[in-house]
């Protein structure tokens, strides 16, 4: 596949696992794919195909016992190479950054100005006992804080006595007043009505819809080159997520950020995605722009999925799901071989020894044997290791 | 009443819990005391010998753990101590369940009169502490003190020299068990509430199933396991409960380990054993009791996820 | 329904149970047998005497009536007057209320200055060895009988290292402040601390292991909720989601555990007012059932009912302020 040269992040080989007492689950498998900017890239999936998780991964904020195990995560960003490459060579190389050598503290701070992550269920994610404003406004002290202190990339330190003036509500906690300001004005931004009164208010007494637009501005609030959205209207009525989705589109025209997003909804991904990686059982079983695989999908569970789902198949259609189950994760557990082969209705003999990743177009990738016209080789694709 | 679920639970958590092995090792190892004193105890423990008064312990082997003022053995004193609080936290916690059970019980699934009256009383009782309630209630009635021969020395088992008898403060487990009763009663209500709101318990009211039918059937067998797991941590409370009385001078028993504390204490200075050693024993005793309770907490609460990820 | 009601709804019940209590209480004095007359009579008095004792304190009216008068005796804060000492209740307990005050504010700042933190601690190094000590520490703190661990520790420092005195109070708190804003000598405040420490850690020991299991517990439950891996994302320091948000969750049902509490708290410095000779009102308590006071008593059971109550409804209110999601019930 084409790699292009200025794409905003590029994920290679990326495996994370979780090392449980039942045995070691291989949420994320070697998924490799890049985000350009002011993209969109999607990742769609069943639930347990590791699509959240790699989501996580990006940012890292796996907890034990889960870990990335493998793989590099490049970011480019020519300033904070500049600003790294003095204490971390191990990590930049030119004007791009390897998220995964990069200590704790580092990726802290990846996460406070970079990087911005919303999640499905908004009522879940906010802390239920402090105002939209409040938490809005913490980050965006996080990015001002930052900011502040480039060169030693700032200590974002909270003493007890930050703790005790937090807890009664008392200004002059972690948050200063120009941030609370910043958080009303992000408010505004995604359309919050009344926003100053509502900053003030509590998750609780938001709609499912309204509290994920906040949680839309809190994310924005750091000015972030990439958002990841996990399945972020999963959880809202249908027109809500209209309304969602458009601000998310304005939002990248307006900022030129690039976002990832995670859903195993094929409408939503219609609607907003310029690329799509599908994943299944931890791999990325195909990858490429829209029309690629709404049009010219190769992969037999790519296929599945959109034969099943009811946006994306045409009126007076038949939905067929797919038969089987996902497979168990654990690492002693799975199949050798193509992961999809026992569910496959096109499955080969060959499919029992694992499949290499074939380049099907300029942009768009299959991990299946079925790409592969004939068996011993065209030169035109190239198999790739 | 025991399901299956609950057992594999139990021994699940059995297999992980070492804590809980030790647990029932410590209290299998206090029932013997209790059984079989007169066996393993040295001495008499009520025997005076002035002579060999306040006698360091780890000293010799005919007093192991040492003498009191009295020239008591200390050994022989807590392992008979042993009875007193195994007896009053098993007797005073065994009444409580049966009654507030009852009274809980009736009291939830009938949901009338009785249940505000009952509610009422729990109201009271839980203002005041229990050590109040308890101290209160045996400065009323007195000691009560119920004489119980000694099965083995009475069948001449063990050593001829032991005391034919021991005293049970009645008044104490009285006490005792009126102070713990409302906690049953709130459980077995909320019990009898639930079962009472089911349909099929409405459906069975409505043709005529009498009440100790459904109580029995249903209430009973859903609440065993809390009220079980209730029990056995409530017993430690009670043990507690017992020794803080008889510090004070409200008991009855000849032998108490928190008496013998409390006569110890004249004798710190020069004598730290006296007053030390039948604190361990308490500690011991009831910290197994909570390691036991515990476990069957761990096994019969399926919400036990302590922020997995 | 709105903050108002629902605390004035709560103080209602609040007083309702007071009135069960004193109820129950005032009927203590009918169910002991033997007459109150003659235990205050001198012990040879003639029959007339006792009589005339017993006009004195009413005690041949009937029953409704004596519960009027001692109603409307409690309105007006006269407790009774002591079969022992023939004076005041409620003088001699407010004479000794300071110190068990005093006692129980002690042990309940050291046990939340101690549980938090442990708390904290054993929450983020779950699994670890610390964790396992504190966790079995505080096991072993709710199975240890408070009189006995202040006796040992007497033993520890009164007797092996000589420092801290064995028991008695000598100044309150208030008297010692004044002497110290007089005359500027702190001797007096350093007596104070050094008579109160040995109590209020003992008394507080029993809290300590409590709280610092619940706050573990609370901090474990909290840190696996999503709003935590949301905070996360955000590029937050781990000290700030610790506290600022984590614990600060913990704390509401914390605080409830605590007032629940309450009683214990009480319970427990009865007992170690004897243990330590400290002269509140737990001794008058204890002092009083040995000498059949029967007023004295009630006096000071009421007055425990009364603190209860009081807490508990605090403790209730108090819940509500922290807990915004709480609908007024």
């Amino acid at each position: 596949m084409v790699q292009k040269k200025d794409n905003l992040l590029q994920v290679s080989d990326l495996s994370t696992t979780y090392f449980t007492d039942e045995g070691e689950v291989n949420a994320v498998n070697g998924v490799s794919f890049e985000v350009g900017r002011e993209e969109v890239f999607g990742i769609v999936g069943e639930s347990g195909s590791g699509k959240s998780v790699t989501a996580r991964s990006l940012i890292d904020i796996i907890q034990s016992p889960g870990e990335i195990t493998g793989g590099k995560i490049w970011y480019r960003n020519q300033e904070l190479a500049q600003i790294l490459a003095g204490s971390y060579p191990e990590a930049v190389d030119g004007n791009r950054i390897n998220i995964r050598k990069l200590p704790p503290d580092i990726t802290k701070v990846l996460r406070g100005k970079y990087f911005s992550m919303i999640f499905q269920d908004p009522k879940e994610s906010f802390n239920k006992s402090y105002t939209i404003g409040e938490q809005i406004a913490e980050a965006v002290e996080v990015r001002k804080r930052i900011d502040e202190n480039l060169d030693s990339l700032g200590d974002l330190k909270y003493s007890f006595w930050d703790f005790l003036r937090d807890s009664f509500s008392i200004r002059g906690g972690f948050v200063s007043d120009e941030s609370y300001e910043r958080a009303i004005e992000l408010l505004e931004l995604v359309d919050m009505p009344d926003p100053v009164s509502r900053a003030d208010e509590y998750p609780h007494q938001f709609s499912g819809g309204m509290l994920q637009r906040g949680m839309i501005a809190q994310a924005l609030a750091c000015d972030p080159d990439l958002l990841i959205a996990d399945e972020p209207t999963t959880a809202l009525d249908v027109t809500i997520q209209s309304q969602i989705l458009e601000k998310l589109a304005a939002i990248r025209s307006e900022t030129g950020m690039s976002i990832v997003l995670i859903t195993h909804n094929l409408g939503v991904i219609a609607r907003t995605c310029d690329y799509i990686g599908v994943m299944y059982a931890g791999e990325l079983v195909e990858k490429g722009g829209l029309t690629d695989i709404f049009e010219r999908s190769v992969h037999p569970y790519t296929h599945g999925l959109l034969q099943s789902d009811p946006s994306t198949t045409a009126t007076g259609e038949r939905l067929e799901p797919m038969p089987g189950q996902v497979p168990d994760l654990i690492d002693r557990k799975m199949p050798t071989g193509c992961n999809f082969a026992e569910r496959c209705p096109q499955a080969m003999d060959i499919c029992a020894e694992d499949p290499p990743v074939y380049d099907v177009d300029e942009a768009h990738e299959t991990k299946c044997y079925l790409a592969d016209q004939k068996q011993h080789g065209d030169r035109k694709q190239q198999r790739r290791q | 009443m025991i399901s299956n679920r609950l057992k594999q639970n139990l021994r699940s958590e059995w297999n992980q819990n070492h804590l809980a092995k030790i647990g029932a090792g410590l209290v299998a190892m206090f029932f013997l005391f209790v059984v079989f004193a007169p066996i393993l105890s040295p001495h008499d423990p009520t025997a005076q010998n002035l002579s060999d008064a306040l006698v360091p312990p780890f000293q010799t082997m005919e007093y192991p753990l040492g003498t009191d003022q009295l020239g008591r053995d200390m050994l022989s004193r807590l392992i008979y101590g042993a009875r007193i609080s195994v007896l009053v936290g098993i007797l005073s916690i065994a009444a409580a369940t049966a009654i507030g059970t009852t009274v809980g019980m009736l009291a939830g699934y009938n949901s009338g009169r009785l249940d505000d009256v009952m509610m009422r009383i729990t109201d009271v009782f839980i203002t005041i502490p229990s050590l109040m309630v308890a101290v209160t209630i045996f400065g009323l009635i007195g000691p009560l003190q119920v004489e119980i021969p000694d099965p083995f020395v009475a069948t001449g088992i063990g050593g001829s020299s032991m005391p034919e008898s021991f005293i049970l403060p009645g008044g104490i487990i009285f006490a005792l068990s009126v102070t713990s009763w409302t906690t049953f009663a709130r459980v077995a209500r909320s019990e009898a509430l639930s079962v009472s709101e089911e349909n099929y318990v409405r459906a069975s009211k409505s043709i005529g199933s009498s009440s100790p039918h459904i109580l029995l059937r249903h209430v009973i067998p859903n609440s065993f396991s809390s009220v079980l797991v209730l029990a056995t941590l409530r017993i430690g409370f009670a043990i507690l409960l017992e020794s803080s009385l008889a510090f004070l001078g409200f008991s009855g028993a000849e032998f108490s380990w928190g008496r013998d504390i409390a006569t110890g204490r004249d004798y710190l200075a020069s004598a730290w054993w006296v007053a030390s050693m039948p604190g361990f024993c308490i500690v011991f005793l009831v910290l197994a009791l909570n390691f036991l309770g515990d476990w069957l907490r761990d096994a019969v609460d399926p919400n036990l996820n302590e922020g997995a990820n | 329904m709105s903050f108002n009601r629902f605390a004035a709804k709560r103080t209602g019940h609040g007083v309702l149970v007071l009135f069960s209590v004193v109820a129950v209480l005032f009927s203590i004095r009918f169910i002991y047998p033997g007459d109150p007359a003659i235990l205050i009579a001198a012990p040879d008095a003639s029959q007339e005497v006792i009589q005339s004792i017993r006009e004195d304190m009413g005690l041949n009216e009937p029953i409704y009536v004596q519960f009027f008068d001692y109603m409307a005796g409690l309105l007006r804060g006269d407790l009774g007057t002591s079969y022992v000492t023939g004076t005041s209740v409620s003088n001699q307990i407010v004479g000794r209320l300071p110190a068990t005050i005093e006692l129980g504010v002690a042990a309940t700042v050291i046990s939340i200055a101690l549980s938090i933190p442990f708390g904290v601690i054993s929450a983020t190094n779950r699994n670890n060895r610390i964790d396992s000590v504190v966790t079995i520490s505080s096991l072993v703190g709710v199975s240890t009988p408070n009189f006995w661990l202040g006796i040992i520790l007497v033993l520890v420092f009164p007797v092996a290292l000589g420092i801290l005195p064995t028991g008695g109070r000598e100044f309150g708190l208030y008297e010692a402040f004044s002497i110290l804003f007089t005359t500027g000598d702190v001797s007096a405040i350093i007596t104070w601390v050094q008579h109160i420490i040995l109590p209020a850690v003992t008394l507080g020991t029993y809290y300590t292991a409590l709280l610092t299991r619940l706050t573990r517990n609370g901090m474990l439950e909290e840190l696996g909720q999503l709003y935590i891996r949301a905070s996360r994302a955000k590029g937050i320091s781990e000290t700030l989601i610790l506290y600022k948000h984590a614990l600060r969750n913990s704390l509401a049902p914390l605080l409830t555990i605590l007032g629940l509490q309450i009683g214990r708290l009480v319970g427990g410095a009865v007992v170690i007012e004897e243990v330590f000779y400290w002269p509140g009102v737990g001794r008058l308590f204890i002092n009083a059932i040995r000498n059949l006071d029967w007023p004295m008593v009630q006096g000071t059971l009421l007055l425990t009912a009364l603190a209860i109550v009081g807490a508990n409804i605090l403790v209730d209110i108090s819940y509500a302020v922290l807990n915004p999601e709480v609908e007024y019930q």
